[in-house]
């Protein structure tokens, strides 16, 4: 902080964050008036109902089906999408309007497009998979567009150089030297999309949700929390299993190392 | 008064590759190559010796035209080295180019690699699939086993040592039943060892096919010791060309 500039900019910041709060309507008091609620919330809450534990699995277990065909399906959409998307590989005329498209399917929020399906093909599970898939192909799409853009160029000058044909380009360069990339993208979107789905019967697009949003608000949140609490196991354990396939297969192929992790 | 029309520079027949007053830049401005004219014959192994920042580098992709000359002109086998010229096009799947990182796609194996070779000339489709041909599969097996590398064909290029992943990047280049092949600074970084196992190797791939080599060296030493001609360029310059006999060294400028 010995630039006075500094302390100018976090000042200018301090005061913005105020001035938009007053202009919202946020306050803190009504924090701090309110928190004798939490407390009782969190008092209901410790009144687990066991009884309801096969349900929320069962429920979880359509939420993890839901997440995992929107995943693969938003990615095998997403890759060729992605591939005409790369400004390394197209002209302008491909990939521009191909990124604008994907501009917009990323625009709404994956709520949005389920009250969209929902509209479309009705209440249920189906709607929060096509909601799914959509925002996987938008964010995906994207992601993987950045990475081949910054794929190695050398081997791409070296196989076409030799007079290869773009298919065959695609198929022997930039999926393999993307490839590792793609899988941790799959895993982050396939973890992202658990806890998405998790919260698309909000809108009556199946999945665990539906009953959380239901037991909340009829005030039982004892019955709430059994689900919350099943969410919060599986997303944990999910966590965990990406982060031994990331150690087994991508770290590895990245560097070329196995990566050492730091023992206590 | 009679007119004498004289070619400007005579081709040849055994010329492959014709530099004519040939400059390059990247940016329109600085000229990275200038006023470089050299013929290589074919058969020759021909060594182009320079400190880096030369344009050693430059010549090569001129040759099998990643790059354009901004004046001047390259011809590879009466061919100007341009994608957008259809005869080049054939050719281009006969130029091998081993560049200095040398392009291997580190996530496929030494087998994939050197295959990658033979994909002009394969099935489109079916590349695309992975389906090769048997005989390119064995030609490559054969390949892999003349650079040493028979026990680690499927192992991953990221997975082999430097030595070991210049072999794969000539058994890509030789895969393509080449007729030039363009190198470079293929050894720079290695040991005086494997340097030379690696400079045998080519030279013993030469001797089995009528193999064009145009070679990018950082050590003059070496240059001389493998090629039948050696050109050194400065700041983009051709300072000198050498022809190198079997124990003596002539000067082709000077005729020493």
């Amino acid at each position: 902080m010995i630039n006075p500039k500094n302390n100018l900019i976090i000042g200018i910041v301090v005061a913005l964050v105020i001035a938009a709060s007053v202009n919202i309507n946020a306050n803190p008091a009504d924090f701090v008036n309110g928190f004798p609620k939490m407390v009782k919330i969190a008092e209901e809450m410790t009144k687990v109902d066991s009884k309801l534990f096969q349900i929320a699995f069962s429920a979880m277990f359509e939420t993890i089906q839901m997440a995992f065909i929107g995943t693969m399906i938003g990615v095998a959409i997403a890759l060729p999408l992605s591939i005409l998307a790369a400004r390394n590989l197209n002209s302008k005329w491909v990939y521009a309007p191909i990124r604008a498209l994907l501009a917009m399917i990323r625009t709404f929020p994956s709520i949005l497009w389920a009250i969209l399906f929902v509209i479309i093909v009705g209440l249920g599970p189906f709607a929060g998979v096509l909601a799914i898939i959509m925002y996987t192909i938008g964010f995906v799409a994207k992601l993987q567009y950045e990475t081949i853009e910054a794929i190695d160029s050398d081997p791409m000058d070296a196989i076409s150089s030799i007079g290869v044909s773009k298919s065959q380009l695609i198929r022997f360069v930039v999926i393999p030297e993307s490839a590792s990339h793609l899988l941790g993208q799959m895993l982050y979107m396939f973890d992202y999309n658990v806890r998405q789905t998790s919260i698309l019967g909000l809108v009556g697009a199946g999945g665990i949700g539906y009953y959380i949003i239901n037991y909340i608000q009829f005030f039982e949140y004892g019955k709430a929390a059994v689900f919350m609490l099943v969410v919060l196991v599986v997303v944990l354990i999910i966590d965990w299993v990406s982060v031994k396939i990331r150690d087994k297969f991508i770290i590895k192929s990245q560097r070329g190392l196995e990566m050492k992790v730091k023992q206590k | 008064m009679q007119m004498i029309s004289t070619p400007l520079t005579k081709i040849s027949t055994k010329t492959i590759i014709q530099m004519n007053d040939v400059w390059a830049s990247y940016d329109g401005k600085n000229s990275i190559l200038k006023e470089i004219t050299l013929s290589i014959d074919r058969g020759v192994n021909y060594a182009i010796v320079g400190e880096s920042g030369s344009g050693k580098s430059t010549l090569l992709k001129l040759i099998n035209g990643m790059m354009n000359p901004s004046c001047g002109t390259v011809t590879v086998d009466y061919q100007i080295p341009n994608i957008a010229n259809k005869n080049f096009k054939k050719i281009m799947s006969k130029i091998g180019y081993i560049p200095q990182t040398l392009g291997l796609v580190k996530n496929l194996t030494a087998l994939e690699n050197t295959l990658m070779g033979s994909l002009p000339r394969v099935d489109k489709l079916k590349s695309i699939f992975n389906i090769f041909p048997d005989a390119e599969i064995s030609e490559a097996h054969k390949i892999l086993k003349m650079v040493g590398l028979e026990n680690k064909m499927e192992r991953k290029a990221y997975q082999l040592s430097g030595g070991e992943k210049r072999r794969v990047a000539i058994a890509r280049a030789l895969m393509q039943k080449p007729d030039i092949i363009l190198a470079d600074e293929i050894v720079s970084e290695l040991d005086h060892v494997t340097a030379h196992e690696i400079m045998e190797l080519i030279t013993e791939a030469k001797k089995r096919i009528n193999l064009t080599a145009v070679m990018v060296h950082h050590d003059m030493n070496l240059a001389l010791e493998y090629a039948n001609r050696v050109a050194v360029i400065k700041q983009g310059e051709k300072i000198l060309e050498i022809g190198v006999e079997v124990d003596k060294i002539v000067d082709f400028q000077t005729g020493i």
